[in-house]
């Protein structure tokens, strides 16, 4: 059987996202890197196999597959015993509504508010604006104090465990603390101590440190 | 107890997705109002239910959900066997719908969601849109309808020849767009998009729903 290859930016957010979860999981893998910087991912070979454009996707033995999301759901439910996505019913539904919280409560803004971070600390040639990450620092902030409500009666996101819906948080949550300091950041402030105290667990996840510098192939454990 | 719906009136946005998916799985249910403008959603009780203070939620006999994609979700598993399928069950199967689901979330919500913040929220509450804004939004969502159309060129909906949950969570905002005279979803420009679209919208589940709004089952 052929080793998982993952298609994508060695720094790119999701395709970090993916290798995150990969690593969580102990899968083998193959980065190929995709010269998004000559336009590789609009080639007709390329919107061929992912019609959107975008990075990354996943070749698994020849079953193609984007969407970061999706990738990681995949995954996750191809190894069960790491409980990322937990099959109890009720349990999954848990996951499910934790999962969507990150969807739609967390990566609107934090993405555009840590996309724009992340140009400005990589030094990208990109035009950054500081009110789109004000504004939407600004919103996080609002729907972080729903995150502590749920963080001070359990330890993740959907219950007692870790799950994927935490994981969905990387890069992003990170990138969004680039507007503050170690000490003092939206996703680390004193007044919500539940949710500094759930950050610092998912940054100190060797997923997480082991991509630092960027996605490298990983082919052992 | 029969499962207890929290929404708001309108039939739309999660609320209208949820309501669709009750109807589907042929779930019995009492619909219970949530009236925002009278900010019944920040009510202490509410927000024990759902810290975030949006509709809808669900209790199930004691149950308590929120996040619309996520109630979808629960009731094809707990209703299983009963309705409509909304995700198929096999890895691979299940694997091409996530992919859909997820290309709605990141690829065409966003842009449709200023589209209909213009065109159709500001126009009703007698505010002037920012056409300029409105046809960034138009000409995003025009470039996705172009993949859209390569995909259904190949099936009759979005993740195989069956309706899924993917076809579903398109029922949240989009249907608000002919409603305004706004026909990107038609366009005959791409035809296949313009025949799942009409499937979705001849669905006679959304027809009744539309037709007879929310309300209870029992």
């Amino acid at each position: 059987m052929a080793i998982l290859k993952l298609h994508g930016g060695k720094q790119a957010t999701c395709t970090r996202r993916v290798a995150t979860v990969l690593h969580e999981l102990q899968v083998p893998f193959e980065l190929i890197e995709v010269d998004v910087a000559n336009g590789a991912h609009k080639s007709p070979e390329y919107l061929k196999i992912q019609p959107f454009g975008q990075i990354p996707y996943i070749d698994d033995d020849g079953f193609l597959l984007y969407e970061t999301r999706a990738i990681c759901r995949y995954i996750a439910a191809k190894y069960p015993e790491y409980g990322l996505i937990p099959t109890e019913p009720k349990a999954n539904a848990l996951f499910e509504q934790a999962a969507s919280v990150e969807l739609t409560n967390f990566d609107p803004s934090a993405s555009k508010a840590g996309l724009q971070l992340w140009i400005r600390k990589m030094g990208y040639p990109f035009p950054t604006d500081d009110k789109i990450i004000a504004d939407n620092l600004e919103t996080l902030e609002k729907k972080l104090d729903a995150y502590e409500a749920i963080l001070s009666k359990q330890r993740y996101l959907a219950g007692e465990t870790i799950t994927l819906a935490d994981i969905f948080h990387l890069p992003y949550g990170v990138f969004v603390t680039y507007a503050g300091s170690e000490s003092d950041s939206v996703m680390n402030r004193a007044s919500r101590p539940n949710v500094a105290r759930w950050y610092k667990q998912l940054i100190s996840r060797p997923s997480w440190l082991a991509y630092l510098d960027g996605v490298t192939t990983t082919t052992a454990y | 107890m029969v499962l207890k719906f929290y929404a708001s009136q309108f039939v739309a946005a999660g609320n209208g997705i949820v309501a669709l998916a009750l109807a589907e799985k042929q779930v019995a249910f009492e619909f219970v109002p949530i009236d925002m403008a009278a900010k019944e959603h920040k009510t202490e009780e509410y927000m024990a239910m759902n810290p975030f203070a949006q509709v809808p939620a669900i209790n199930d006999d004691g149950f308590a959900m929120y996040e619309s994609r996520a109630i979808c979700r629960y009731l094809d598993e707990r209703f299983a066997g009963q309705g409509a399928t909304l995700v198929p069950k096999g890895m691979k199967g299940r694997a091409v719908v996530e992919q859909a689901i997820s290309v709605e979330s990141m690829s065409f919500a966003p842009p449709l969601s200023k589209v209909v913040m213009e065109l159709v929220f500001k126009v009703h509450r007698g505010l002037a849109p920012d056409q300029a804004l409105a046809d960034e939004g138009l000409k995003e969502i025009s470039d996705k309808l172009d993949v859209y159309e390569v995909i259904l060129a190949k099936h009759k909906y979005l993740a195989g020849d069956d309706f899924t949950l993917a076809d579903l969570v398109h029922y949240a905002y989009a249907p608000m767009l002919g409603e305004n005279g706004v026909d990107i979803m038609t366009a005959k420009e791409r035809p296949n998009v313009a025949r799942w679209w009409n499937e979705l919208m001849s669905r006679p589940t959304w027809v009744k729903l539309k037709a007879e709004g929310m309300k209870s089952t029992v």
